[in-house]
């Protein structure tokens, strides 16, 4: 092959790099915001609840133990949907096309 | 404003003069009106996000009033911060087919990036996020645009279903609806509006900090020490800061990108 057919493979190679980084940049962005937004959407919305219920039977301790409940239905969830994505990732085989998450 | 470094040098206040540090604080947020005309204020931010917007359109307005086959002088400059824009935030969510947002997204990322990098720039030097007023108008935009797209392509009932990806058991399905809603409807939309203001907000106090305790430690005593440690301080955040505006502006749009991309296609 020649120097400029040499040139353009390496070129080519590089552009598809570079596009890999930018699309490994714009997923982790993606899944980091998502996991922070969940865990405050979790906690917030069984806050909620267990501040509502707490309020109609006169229990504030349920506000706290809404928040820990929901903290932990986001933590499982998490590990769940992004655990399993990294795992499916990293399995051997053809690889399937993860467009990750929202 | 209150509390500035003009203010500093005016009254001579400096270590061991009995004079207590004036912090940095809020106040360095507020600003007096420039003009008013009834209630309404016209401020040092408002006049910065018109400037900011004017920089972008003129700039671009430049670069391709005239376009030529082969680039030369602003042109080329406009190309490469387009071409920058799609290969690395649009293409990468979006993919060929959102080259359409490609406008949306320069637009967003350079008046957002322009507006940051003011925090820089000596007599300019203010942040126009670091006031949460300017960032909100910012994220309902893309807020009401990802939300629109979705229900366009998807449906409704399609779209509040994507939320959920598919495999969850139904229990908890259940459990998951009231995270996934407020996640989606408030969470989403809010760290998004919050942390491009709050890194700018932290951004602009620490430059503030550095440079007026520069000055205040500033006297011919052991304080000239301090000042030069404070000095150096000012100088790392000031380089600091020249990446997280960019980072900043990069993030927003990204995450933009990502957001159109999930509601114009369902994620699986």
């Amino acid at each position: 092959m020649s120097d400029h057919g040499d040139d353009a493979v390496t070129r080519t190679r590089e552009k598809a790099q570079q596009q890999a980084a930018a699309r490994g940049r714009a997923q982790g962005l993606e899944v980091g915001w998502t996991v922070f937004s969940y865990l405050l959407a979790g906690m917030a919305a069984y806050g909620g609840i267990g501040w509502l219920i707490g309020r109609a039977v006169h229990v504030p301790l349920l506000f706290p133990l809404g928040m820990l409940v929901g903290l932990g239905i986001s933590i499982g969830y998490i590990i769940h949907r992004f655990g399993r994505q990294q795992a499916v990732e990293r399995a051997p085989g053809p690889r399937k096309e993860i467009t990750g998450d929202r | 404003m209150t509390g500035d470094v003009g203010v500093l040098a005016s009254n001579g206040c400096h270590i061991f003069n009995g004079c207590g540090f004036p912090a940095p604080g809020l106040q360095n947020f507020e600003w007096k009106p420039i003009f008013s005309i009834g209630s309404f204020h016209f401020t040092k931010p408002m006049l910065l996000a018109i400037l900011a917007a004017l920089v972008v359109i003129v700039f671009f307005w430049a670069a391709f009033r005239k376009p030529q086959l082969v680039p030369r002088g602003v042109q080329n400059l406009g190309e490469l911060a387009i071409l920058a824009v799609r290969d690395q935030i649009l293409r990468p969510s979006l993919g060929r087919r959102g080259d359409s947002y490609l406008p949306f997204l320069v637009s967003l990322f350079f008046f957002i990036y322009v507006m940051n990098v003011f925090e820089l720039i000596p007599i300019l030097q203010f942040p126009v996020p670091s006031r949460i007023g300017f960032v909100w108008p910012l994220v309902f935009i893309v807020y009401f645009l990802y939300l629109y797209l979705g229900f366009k392509n998807q449906g409704i009932w399609g779209y509040f279903k994507s939320m959920i990806p598919p495999g969850v058991p139904a229990p908890i399905y259940v459990i998951l609806v009231p995270v996934e809603l407020l996640r989606f409807f408030v969470f989403q939309p809010f760290t998004l509006g919050v942390r491009l203001f709050g890194n700018m907000f932290a951004g602009h106090l620490l430059l503030t900090i550095f440079t007026v305790a520069t000055w205040y430690l500033l006297s011919l005593s052991v304080g000239l020490l301090y000042a030069a440690g404070s000095f150096a301080l000012a100088i790392f955040v000031f380089l600091l800061e020249t990446l997280v505006t960019l980072l900043q502006a990069f993030i927003f749009t990204t995450l933009t990108a990502t957001y159109i991309a999930s509601s114009v296609e369902p994620v699986h």
